[in-house]
């Protein structure tokens, strides 16, 4: 058994001891080394040997099972990272192209745009816009005065009347 | 048994999971580690366990091999094995303090029922004291040099080579 051992015992022993010493050492070692080599131990059965090898093989392929669910994974992982940079990238494109709407949807009151009552919209919006143009028709008269009125008073007149349908306006 | 770059490329089998490398490992090893830990425990079942336990350990750690001595990685991790089984019987036997007595003995004496199966040269390794009695089984099953084990130990060469040379020459003067 352990015939493969390339040490030199005698000249081992002798770093540490006279030479007869270590040789003596060294042979005494040897034969309690004979003594273990003429008693061997029993062998494993070769069931377990065989079992052993079993256990390997369904490790190895479990192991095998489990990289391929692993990579599996970091694919999964790796495309809902993609996904959600593009979602991201997406909604930040779509955020800046939105904002002249955005704008214009501001135009009309919150009351109006949140309500689902869209005849009385309707009603409302019709409303308004009879009023502007009545207004539009009344600064045209006063630009031009038609209507004969001091032009500067009328003017503060016709300003707090829009003052005041603006603020009706946004209250919707 | 595999040398130099037989070995070489077996390991590199083992490490890319090559099962028919695994093989040649268990064929080439096994025999040597039951050895081992049979003279240790003088207990032919948990000598099975133990060498299952070893092989398993060995796919699991064979990436952590960086090369040099293979036996000397290998037996490290027996010794680390059969020290953990140690470590679990002394918990047993503090949790089963009516059975101490049974399992203290079970790595120095052994067990009644494997009485048929001791031979007389286990009897008298279980009679040195345990570092002596691991330090020469390791030496004699590993086949490792006396560079090797001293490095595996931690300790100085010359107090390798003195704690063997009184073990063996002990054991050898115990089977006279």
């Amino acid at each position: 058994m352990n015939s493969e051992k390339k040490e030199d015992l005698r000249e081992l022993f002798e770093r540490f001891s006279d030479s007869e010493t270590a040789e003596k050492a060294a042979e005494e070692v040897r034969r309690g080394e004979q003594v273990l080599g003429d008693h061997p131990a029993p062998e494993p059965d070769e069931a377990l040997v065989a079992g052993i090898k079993l256990e390997i093989g369904a490790r190895l392929s479990h192991g095998r099972r489990s990289s391929a669910r692993r990579v599996v994974w970091e694919a999964v992982a790796a495309a809902a990272v993609v996904i959600v940079l593009i979602a991201i990238g997406s909604s930040l494109f779509r955020t800046d192209n939105r904002s002249p709407g955005l704008v214009q949807a501001s135009i009309i009151p919150r009351a109006v745009w949140e309500s689902d009552d869209i005849a009385t919209d309707d009603l409302d919006l019709a409303s308004f816009k009879t009023e502007i143009e009545h207004i539009e028709d009344q600064v045209r008269m006063l630009q031009s005065g038609e209507n004969g009125k001091n032009g500067d008073i009328a003017v503060e007149e016709l300003e707090m009347e829009l003052a005041e349908i603006n603020s009706d306006f946004w209250k919707g | 048994m595999a040398r130099g770059d037989d070995l070489a490329q077996i390991i590199a089998g083992c490490k890319s999971g090559d099962a028919a490398c695994f093989s040649e490992v268990v064929d080439a090893y096994a025999s040597r580690c039951y050895g081992y830990f049979y003279r240790l425990t003088g207990n032919k079942d948990i000598s099975d366990d133990l060498l299952s336990e070893l092989f398993v350990k060995l796919v699991e750690k064979i990436k952590t091999y960086k090369g040099g001595s293979f036996e000397s990685w290998l037996f490290r991790i027996a010794s680390n094995i059969f020290h953990d089984h140690l470590r679990h019987k002394q918990r047993q036997r503090k949790l089963l303090d009516s059975q101490v007595k049974q399992l203290g003995s079970e790595t120095t004496e052994s067990r009644a029922s494997d009485s048929d199966r001791i031979d007389r040269l286990q009897v008298k390794v279980a009679r040195l004291d345990a570092d002596t009695r691991e330090l020469i089984l390791l030496r004699f099953y590993s086949q490792l040099s006396f560079k090797e084990i001293a490095a595996m130990r931690g300790e100085p060469i010359g107090t390798t080579l003195s704690k063997l040379h009184r073990g063996l020459k002990r054991l050898r003067e115990m089977m006279e």
